[in-house]
Order: C-alpha cells, then sequence, then structure tokens
C-alpha cells in the first residue's frame, strides 16, 4: 500500500528522488566538527520564532493604545501566553547567538572561498532582514525601550542625501514613532519572517549545489563523504538537545535578563529614558555609529559594518586551504577581531564618556582596519607559509585528495618560489 | 545584560537618577503565601490610596491562593473581575503631588535592581539637616514616607519596618510575574526531560556513527 502510494507520487513528483538526493544520499564530509551544527540549529530557531509568533499575534493588539497591556493580557490570563512570549523573546537573543557562531565558523575556517560566495552573500542578505525583523519586532511590545530604539533608529534615516526628512516620515507614517508605525512594523514583522524562508531556501540549494565545506578546507574526494541522513541528522540532533538546555534554561529561569526594565514602562513620547540602548545584538555595530562625531558618517560607518563581511571573498585571497586553522596569523586575527567584538559591545552598553568614546574609536579603527589588512596580511601570510611548507600532515591530505580528485586551483602569483 | 548596563528611569519628567550615587541591599522575596498575604494587607493600607496595580485583578488574588475572607475585605462591594485600582483619582493626585502615582503591576521589573531597588527606596526615607525629608535611593520623590521609616531611630522599630518592605516587596514582586512559581515548577521538569533526551540522542548518535571505519 504504502509503495503504491509512494509510486503514484513519484510518478507526478520526484518524492522519492528528493529524499535520496538532499537527504539519504546527501554527501556530506565527515570531518565536520560541532561548529557546523549552527546553520540547522539557525534554521530550527527561525521555525520556533514563527510558530511562538504566530500564536502571540492571536493574543497581540497592535495599536498604541492597546499593544502594551495585549502584552501583560498575553503574560497573565493566556493559557501558558507567559511561555510564548518568554521563549519569543529569548528566541530573538538565541537567533542572534546561533547566527553570529554560524558567521564566525565562516570566517575561521574561510567557508566564504570559492565557490561558496553565494552562499555567504545570500547568509549576509539573510542576516540583514534578521536585523530588520528583530528591530521592528522589538517596537511591538510598546514599551519604553521599544518607542525611544525606534525614534533613534528610524531617526538615522534621515542621514539619506536630499530626502533624508521624507524617507523618516515615510518610515514612521507620521512625524513621530506613533501607532501608524506600531501597525507598519507589526505588518512587516509578520512578513519578514516569511520572506526569510524564501532565502533560507535559496542558501540551502546553494549549499547543495557546492555543498558543505569542511575544517580542513579542501575539497574532500567522494570516499571521505558520508551520507547527511543519518548520520548528520543524528549530530544536529545531538546539538540541538545541548541547545535547548541552554536556550530552556534562559526561557524558564531567566527570561528577564533579555528584556530591558525600562521596556515594562509604558511608551511615553514625553519622557525620554537617560540612557537608550539596543538589544546587545547590536550594540557592537551601536557603538560604531556613536564612534563617528559626524551623523551622516556615523550612520555609514554603521552599515558599511555590518556589510563588511560581504568583502570577505575579495579581501582574503589566499590560497591556503582550511582556513585560520593552517594560518597562524590570520587565526591571532581572528581571535582579535573577536575580542575586539566584545569591546566594542562594552562600549555600546556603556553611557558616552569621553573615555569610552576613546575607545570606542579605537576599536572602530580596528574593526574596519581587520578587514583592510586581510589582503595584504594573507598574502605575506601566503608567502611564508609556502616557504616555509605546509603541516606535514595537511600537504599529505592535499597530496591524497589530489590523487582523487582534481588538483587544487591554485594560481600563480608573482613572488612564488619555483 | 543589565548587569553591565546602568539605566536607571524616571519617575517624572526630567529627573535622574543615578545608580551609582546609591548602594542597594540585596534581598531576596519571600514567595510564601503568608508574605504576600501580609504584603498585600500592607499594600492595601499603605500604597492602594494612591496607587494602582491595574493588571491584577481581586480573583487572581483568590485564584492563587489567598484567603478569600481577606480578598473580600480588600474587595468590598467591587466585582471580583474588578483591577486593583486605586482610591485616588488622577485629577486629585496631580494637584497633591503634580503627578499621577506610577501604577504598581510591574514595577518590580521596571527599575534596574528589581526588587532591591523598591525595598530600598521604601526604607531609604531620612531626615535632611535642614529637617526636609529626603530619599538616599530616590531624592526627587513626591511620594511620602508610608512606612514612617524616616522618624525612627530604635533599631528594633526599624527591623519591623524593614519586614513591612519585605513583604511589600515579596508581594509586589508576586504581582509583576504572577507566574514566576509555575514556570520554574515546569522548568524543572523541561530541564530533566532535556537532560534525558539529548543524553539519549548523544547515545543515538554514537551508535549511528559507530557504523563508519
Amino acid at each position: 500500500m504504502q509503495n503504491k502510494l509512494i509510486k503514484w507520487i513519484d510518478h507526478r513528483f520526484p518524492l522519492t528522488n528528493f529524499v535520496k538526493h538532499e537527504l539519504t544520499g546527501y554527501p556530506t564530509p565527515r570531518n565536520l566538527s560541532y561548529w557546523w551544527n549552527f546553520g540547522f540549529l539557525a534554521g530550527f530557531v527561525l521555525v520556533l520564532q514563527v510558530v511562538t509568533g504566530i500564536f502571540l499575534a492571536m493574543h497581540y493588539k497592535p495599536d498604541a493604545t492597546l499593544s502594551f497591556d495585549s502584552i501583560q493580557h498575553i503574560m497573565r490570563d493566556v493559557n501558558y501566553g507567559w511561555l510564548l512570549r518568554y521563549m519569543h523573546a529569548t528566541g530573538a537573543s538565541a537567533f542572534f547567538l546561533v547566527i553570529y557562531i554560524h558567521m564566525a565558523r565562516t570566517l575561521y575556517y574561510g567557508s566564504y572561498r570559492a565557490p561558496r560566495e553565494l552562499m555567504w552573500w545570500t547568509g549576509q542578505g539573510l542576516l540583514l532582514m534578521l536585523m530588520a525583523t528583530a528591530f521592528m519586532g522589538y517596537l511591538l511590545p510598546w514599551g519604553q525601550m521599544s518607542f525611544w530604539g525606534a525614534t533613534v533608529i528610524t531617526n538615522l534615516f534621515r542621514a539619506t542625501p536630499y530626502i533624508g526628512d521624507q524617507v523618516v516620515v515615510w518610515l514612521r507614517g507620521d512625524y513621530t514613532v506613533g501607532d501608524a508605525t506600531l501597525t507598519r512594523f507589526f505588518a512587516l514583522h509578520y512578513l519578514f519572517p516569511f520572506l526569510i524562508i524564501g532565502g533560507v531556501v535559496v542558501h540551502l540549494v546553494a549549499l547543495h549545489t557546492v555543498k558543505s565545506s569542511n575544517p580542513s578546507g579542501i575539497d574532500l574526494a567522494a570516499r571521505d563523504n558520508i551520507p547527511f541522513h543519518p548520520y548528520f541528522t543524528s549530530k544536529d540532533f545531538y546539538g540541538l538537545g545541548l541547545f535547548l538546555i541552554v536556550y530552556c534554561s534562559f526561557v524558564f529561569f531567566f527570561p528577564d535578563s533579555m528584556i530591558e526594565p525600562a521596556n515594562n514602562i509604558p511608551a511615553n513620547p514625553m519622557q525620554t529614558p537617560t540612557h537608550i540602548v539596543p538589544e546587545w545584538y547590536f550594540l557592537p555595530f551601536y557603538a560604531i555609529l556613536r564612534s563617528v562625531p559626524n551623523m551622516v558618517g556615523g550612520v555609514a560607518a554603521m552599515g558599511l559594518s555590518v556589510m563588511m563581511f560581504a568583502f570577505m571573498p575579495f579581501l582574503d585571497r589566499s590560497r591556503i586551504p582550511g582556513g585560520a586553522s593552517n594560518r597562524p596569523i590570520v587565526r591571532i586575527g581572528f581571535y582579535l577581531f573577536l575580542l575586539n567584538m566584545l569591546v566594542l559591545g562594552y562600549v555600546g552598553a556603556t553611557p558616552p564618556t569621553d573615555q569610552i568614546i576613546l575607545v570606542g574609536q579605537v576599536a572602530t579603527l580596528f574593526y574596519f582596519g581587520s578587514f583592510l589588512l586581510i589582503p595584504f596580511i594573507s598574502i605575506a601570510e601566503e608567502r611564508w607559509l609556502i616557504k616555509r611548507g605546509l603541516p606535514p600532515e595537511v600537504e599529505a591530505l592535499i597530496a591524497s585528495e589530489a590523487r582523487g580528485k582534481i588538483k587544487l586551483p591554485f594560481r600563480r602569483r608573482s613572488g612564488d618560489i619555483k | 545584560m543589565r548587569k553591565f548596563i546602568v539605566i536607571l528611569m524616571l519617575y517624572c519628567f526630567n529627573s535622574v537618577v543615578h545608580a551609582e550615587d546609591v548602594r542597594l541591599g540585596n534581598i531576596g522575596v519571600d514567595a510564601s503565601l503568608p508574605a504576600l498575604e501580609r504584603g498585600a494587607d500592607l499594600l492595601m493600607n499603605a500604597c492602594h490610596n494612591c496607587h494602582s496595580l491595574k493588571y491584577v485583578r481581586y480573583r487572581d488574588l483568590s485564584a492563587f491562593g489567598f484567603d478569600k475572607k481577606k480578598v473580600d475585605g480588600w474587595r468590598g462591594d467591587q466585582p471580583p473581575e474588578a483591577a486593583l485600582i486605586g482610591l485616588l483619582a488622577d485629577e486629585s493626585a496631580v494637584q497633591m503631588f503634580g503627578k499621577v502615582p506610577p501604577d504598581l503591576s510591574l514595577m518590580i521589573k521596571a527599575r534596574e535592581g528589581g526588587e532591591n531597588y523598591v525595598y530600598s527606596y521604601l526604607i531609604g526615607y531620612y531626615i535632611t539637616p535642614e529637617g526636609l525629608l529626603s530619599n538616599h535611593v530616590f531624592p526627587e520623590t513626591k511620594m511620602p514616607d508610608v512606612l514612617g521609616v524616616s522618624g525612627v531611630t530604635d533599631p528594633v522599630q526599624r527591623t519591623e519596618i524593614q519586614g513591612k518592605a519585605h513583604d511589600i516587596v515579596s508581594f509586589l514582586a508576586w504581582a509583576a510575574d504572577p507566574h514566576q512559581e509555575e514556570r520554574h515548577r515546569l522548568g524543572y521538569y523541561v530541564m530533566v526531560y532535556l537532560l534525558v533526551l539529548t543524553a539519549l540522542l548523544f547515545a543515538v548518535k554514537n551508535q549511528i556513527w559507530s557504523r563508519l571505519k
């Protein structure tokens, strides 16, 4: 009966073929570490956010006079409404955490390099959409920080040349953030996740074309690949279990740690909070914004700081496989970059004093500097590494893979030793 | 995050409180029913004349297990569906204090420092050398010293007032997060479940991967 049904479907839709091609027969490098779990986790959190979000929308009221009350209605009266809301609020932070680790893994292992540039760029697009969704969702509780955060950020669009003021009014639907802003942010906050799902499909189609990168940085021959299912489904689900332990400990025991106290006060346009801070996941970029004294410059620097990642395939021209694991200088640079992100995050969260501003400016310079120096560092390092020779095990792997497959696309470059 | 960030909200227009000026005592809330009932009793007498708790209804109190008679006493002739709305009309409040007293439903969550802030505020009243009433935590406050802590020097009496403040804060903490106990209870089951599930998933993963040579 079942076989008959599947036959019937297969005649009309490539079901068996699809499962075989994308799951049970999909070749995956067997040496993937747990750092490769985070793409799957991001997909899981996306589903979690969509599901909890839809149920929250059944009880939420996007109206400046009702929204704050409707959140309290969800928290107090709706059956397990507190669970839905805390899952959704914590889920936003979890989403960014997972995505940032996913990105850090790509940067560390140089997975953005050919032929995976389109994966990296679709991922960059997804990051921008995620940021927009999180920003708009943050307005919906209509607390003080929601209101003032949205006011500050929409105000940044004043930096648009010539039509800045009109753009701000167009975004807000009013001269100030108000009911019109709330309703449109709600509509778009509901729309964007579905655009993100579309983007994820593109991201996955690209992935299944170029296949996963792996820690060695060398495209492995068929004998080193194993089917995605059951090997990586089981590994991903184990990773999911670990993720859920961390996530649920926040949801059940520290749910308010991600919610600003000021956001438990209803929005009041007449009363500015002493210190407006964005959520933690925006802090480094917010610090860059504040580090540039000029507003237009600050907005440009902040926009560029998010977009810098997209240039990585052009900036990093090194031919050494395996990303930072085989490249000692880039590895040091990677850890310094992470450290610098923490410094920027701290600066973004701290009220600006002269000292903090100076630290922020130095960290901003380091942030952009680390991107701009990559071309020079990576070529100098490459020359040094080729002269010194790669570690024997890497050389051996390259040699054995080259036998099983095509030769590595080593472009020749002036200055190479013969 | 709140560990890093120092924001204190304004009680009224343009008045700023800096947390650096103040040392908050670290108190735990007493979530036991008797403490909550004592706190509610004190609140209905000392705070409810001016302050509302608009997200808390009388039936929420009885549903949680507060003594029915006490709830009926506080409720008077209002229906059980009624929220704990303060007795003072907004207009008279503005006349008397220059502003509407803030709603207390979310007070514990709405202040950096939470219960520690509100507790320290309540017992933070003192008489300045000029003979004026002030508050260590929030000098600009318009609220009178309802617990009468400023005029008391006797340690026994002070301890008694601190106990009252502690009960009020405990009740307010419940009012701000009435599902906390339920959340924690469910949370323990969820954590145990997830630990077992993850251990099993780890075993499954190892089992499957052991097929590889």
